[in-house]
């Protein structure tokens, strides 16, 4: 493409990105500006000494930096198998399986959220089945904890990392596995080497989708963590509108933001190197 | 002694035959090509002497091991796809170690085998691009490489040039030929390319829904078809009636042209010109038509001219 | 659009923005407030609007939920539209504090007899709730804080609130301190106590839906919630003694225009009454500020609300002044505490 016809696709462009930075940029950089400067006082980092002296906000961030992986980890577990398996099904089938994955999108985060109440709760389906089944005597605590939390989220994330991942699998030819198998490799081996080398980029892709979204969760950790899994966003919450501290929360997602970019570059990176590119 | 033999072996989705009764013999060092169209069932023989699928009936032996119910990773086949099938992830020489390594073969042996193979298909010094910044001729010698470099039993080829333009096809069928009888691999080629069989192979077996039509050397099955659709699938067709009331078949190259008055009348319809050769098809007075190619001499009948044809009866080949 | 249209309406409209300075007592057709929503809302809407619509014609229109962060953002954004905010006795100090309201103008409003601590400098306190102990119907009745937080002779999960001012102050109860000794709290002996129960406590809630849901579905078994989601279902028993009665207040919203603040406070004085708190106490078990009021509620629900004479005896304030001083330090270790858990 020459230098004129770039610019004149700038052209039509242009109010859109306009639009876009004033009305999304242009606020969260205001919010994120807050930390450093202050009406009448000027440039100041005393909000970033001050969360140094209270570490507690940052450890705040860290659990939710383990929690995000946990339930990021646990996304990979169950996804990737399930992209794999849908892979394998026919058209139809694969259809069939999309849509369920796809379904929890068109209901309310809220609902889905309060749905593994009822399933996991005390006198849930899976407590009720258990003792029932005489495999436990009291009810197990699937909820108010970090597995419940991990369970929900992993539970809201799930297209998230199953839709990339399925997208890149379909893509892979049959003949590659095949050729593969043709020279000497076991299963194991083509999977290792040719199926998983293939898929990781969306692997990639989309565990980091699900990282970061993990990051900002507010509704699921708040309801199934029962206010035992401190998690940023509440936090931010309580410093934005309750306290309401918007200082001190400008300097606790700086930090946020810029764990977020470095995660992301750190991937681009690696990304880069594993296309050789 | 790698030789492959096939006992009526079959195939079948339902009730349809992809592969029905096929016998075949393939002698150590052959070159053998499985020549059909597209459905007669090339492919899935293919794929089953490769292990990738395993016949509803019949016996498949490789070097005189049945290896009927053996899955691919243990037949010891190098295999050709048309689509390369190359790890897009790995470099070229990564390709050709891959086979290697997964027979426990590697440090500066597996290195000396892979690039011997790449230089052996021309490559050397690609060691390190990706497939994707190799053409399409590039690719298919590292699909090759990959293939041979383990020194395979026997080696497979599925339409191998097929996505290939026709000035490269050429080249590497030549090309192909000499590394064949260099490795003395016996080997298996599909392809629906009648020019390709003929030249390239010891023998070719011709499969049309399924079942095997004839199976000879390319010059037996090209003037002594066993049947009609051989004489047709292999190139243009003269059919002719015999005195005992058969049909028999003629090639163009076999039929001779002259003036006016030196055999059947006929009227030239159209002349073709390919290169060395002109060909033209001519209709008899009976209103059959005929094709004749004859070598170009810088003149040629034109079209609505009046000639005569007449034929040898050896060079005529009864056909059911 | 035409262009000649266009034009029209282009050199019509500075005339009519003239106009509209000019005459500032123009006629008000709605004002605009910021309420907490849910059946609070339905409350103010039915006990409060209604009247007020009716004899001033002015509409009121509402919105929710009434963080202190969303008033922060109004005032600095320099917004003219709203005028009434609906705020709690901890974030209307804070809101004072942070100069987002302005001072009631009582004299306006000259409201009909109110309790003193509800007519306060900044904030019209219209409405009470408690903060009190609750459980399972058929769970062992606690009948003070020490007993609620004795979780070997009251066995049983606790829900517990997620916000430390709702939360500490019953802790150092639980320790013997009574409540008109309660502050300056005594953080540290708070967290103590709460130390001491954790494994009991299931849940932390933020969402005052959460105590009952819990309780219903058995998660939990004692909770310390507001009044107005458990009084009045046999499904739960509760106890105001020791609870703590807490004012929800209206703010006069920071730059809003002077003739929507008279029509505000107009609508202030149909809070006032105790005819039209009654109305407003049909729709949520929280009462207006009118020492009248108990004379026309229901005789047999007067045990169900805050304010009634004999439940107001037996709580005790928020203090909110201390919270707004101390509320961000204690915040903290609120956090600390929580990742402790």
């Amino acid at each position: 493409m020459n230098r004129a016809s770039r610019l004149e696709g700038f052209g039509f462009i242009a109010p859109l990105l306009v639009l876009m930075v004033v009305a999304f940029n242009a606020p969260i950089v205001y919010m994120l500006g807050l930390a450093f400067w202050e009406k009448g006082r000027g440039f100041t980092l005393e909000h970033y000494e001050g969360l140094l002296e209270a570490p507690v906000y940052l450890r705040v961030l860290g659990n939710t930096m383990r929690i995000a992986l946990i339930a990021t980890i646990a996304n990979i577990i169950i996804g990737y198998p399930l992209a794999h398996w849908m892979r394998g099904l026919g058209s139809r089938g694969r259809m069939i399986a999309l849509a369920l994955v796809v379904l929890p999108f068109w209901v309310s985060i809220l609902v889905r959220t309060y749905a593994w109440i009822v399933v996991l709760g005390n006198g849930g389906i899976v407590n009720r089945a258990l003792q029932w089944s005489g495999l436990t005597d009291a009810p197990v605590s699937f909820l108010y904890n970090e597995l419940g939390v991990t369970i929900g989220m992993a539970n809201v994330l799930l297209p998230f990392l199953v839709l990339p991942l399925f997208a890149a699998m379909i893509r892979i030819d049959d003949r590659l596995l095949q050729a593969a198998a043709s020279l000497g490799a076991p299963p194991r081996t083509i999977f290792w080497k040719v199926y998983f080398p293939l898929t990781l980029p969306a692997l990639a892709a989309g565990a980091l989708l699900v990282f970061i979204l993990c990051l900002g969760f507010y509704v699921t950790p708040a309801i199934l963590g029962g206010g035992r899994v401190p998690m940023i966003s509440n936090l931010l919450d309580t410093l934005i509108n309750q306290i309401p501290r918007w200082e001190q929360a400008s300097a606790i997602s700086t930090i946020l933001l810029i764990v977020t970019l470095v995660i992301f570059a750190a991937y681009r990176r690696l990304d880069r190197k594993a296309s050789g590119t | 002694m790698s030789d492959i033999r096939l006992e009526g072996v079959t195939k079948r989705y339902g009730t349809f035959a992809a592969a029905d009764q096929v016998d075949l013999s393939v002698t150590q060092g052959e070159f053998v090509t499985i020549l059909g169209p597209s459905g007669s069932g090339k492919t899935t023989l293919l794929s089953l002497i490769a292990g990738l699928n395993r016949p509803t009936s019949g016996r498949i032996f490789i070097g005189g091991r049945d290896v009927t119910n053996a899955t691919a990773q243990e037949r010891n086949i190098g295999l050709v796809f048309q689509s390369y099938a190359l790890f897009p992830h790995m470099s070229v020489l990564e390709n050709v170690l891959f086979p290697l390594g997964v027979r426990k073969i590697g440090g500066a042996e597996a290195d000396k085998l892979a690039r011997d193979a790449l230089k052996l298909v021309r490559l050397d010094g690609l060691e390190a691009r990706r497939p994707s910044q190799l053409s399409g001729g590039q690719q298919q010698r590292v699909a090759l490489a990959r293939a041979v470099v383990f020194k395979p039993d026997i080696l497979l080829l599925d339409e191998p040039l097929g996505a290939l333009d026709r000035k490269l096809r050429e080249e590497l069928q030549v090309e192909l030929k000499q590394l064949q009888r260099t490795l003395g691999v016996t080997t298996l080629l599909v392809t629906h390319d009648q020019e390709e069989a003929l030249s390239l192979s010891d023998r070719i077996m011709v499969l049309d829904k399924g079942r095997t039509q004839q199976v000879a050397a390319p010059t037996e099955a090209y003037l002594r078809p066993a049947n009609r659709f051989v004489a047709e699938f292999l190139g243009i067709a003269n059919f002719v009636d015999l005195p005992d009331g058969r049909q028999g078949v003629v090639r163009p190259e076999r039929v001779r042209l002259a003036g006016e008055g030196q055999g059947k009348a006929a009227r030239v319809i159209e002349a073709i010109y390919l290169g060395q050769m002109v060909r033209y098809h001519l209709a008899l007075d009976d209103n059959r038509s005929v094709v004749v190619a004859v070598p170009f001499l810088g003149t040629a009948h034109a079209p609505g001219e009046r000639v005569s044809v007449s034929w040898e009866s050896a060079d005529v080949w009864p056909v059911t | 659009m035409k262009r000649r249209t266009f034009v029209g309406a282009a050199t019509a409209l500075p005339a009519v923005s003239l106009l509209g300075a000019g005459s500032a007592r123009a006629q008000v057709k709605e004002i605009r407030m910021i309420e907490s929503g849910g059946k609070s809302g339905e409350s103010i809407e039915v006990g409060y609007i209604e009247p007020f619509t009716k004899k001033t014609g002015i509409k009121v229109i509402r919105e929710s939920p009434n963080s202190l962060g969303k008033l922060r953002a109004l005032v600095e954004s320099g917004q003219t539209s709203t005028v009434l905010m609906e705020l709690g006795s901890g974030t209307l100090v804070q809101a004072k504090n942070l100069k987002l309201i302005e001072p009631i103008d009582w004299a306006a409003v000259n409201p009909a007899a109110m309790f003193p601590e509800a007519k306060n400098e900044y904030g019209f306190g219209y409405q009470y709730f408690s903060t009190i102990m609750a459980w399972r119907a058929g769970a062992k009745a606690p009948k003070n804080w020490a007993e609620f937080f004795d979780t070997k002779a009251f066995p049983g999960k606790r829900c517990l609130p997620d916000f430390p001012h709702y939360s500490l102050p019953f802790a150092v109860m639980a320790t013997g301190v009574p409540a008109d000794k309660l502050f300056p709290l005594d953080v540290e002996t708070g967290f103590k106590k709460l130390n001491e129960i954790k494994k009991d406590i299931a849940v932390w809630w933020k969402a005052g839906a959460q105590p009952p849901q819990l309780m219903k579905d058995n998660e939990v078994q004692y909770v310390i919630c507001w009044s107005g989601r458990v009084v009045g279902d046999p499904a739960f028993g509760y106890n105001f003694a020791g609870g703590m009665a807490d004012l929800a207040y209206f703010s006069i919203v920071k730059g809003s225009k002077p003739e929507d603040r008279a029509a505000a406070y107009k609508l202030m004085y149909e809070m006032s009454l105790p005819a039209n708190q009654a109305k407003a106490a049909t729709v949520i078990s929280y009462t207006g500020p009118s020492p009248e009021l108990d004379a026309l509620l229901p005789k047999d629900k007067l045990s169900d609300f805050p304010s009634s004479k004999q439940n107001k005896s037996v709580q005790w304030f928020q203090n909110a002044e201390w919270w707004a001083a101390n509320g961000e330090a204690v915040n903290k270790k609120w956090e600390a505490f929580k990742l402790g858990l």
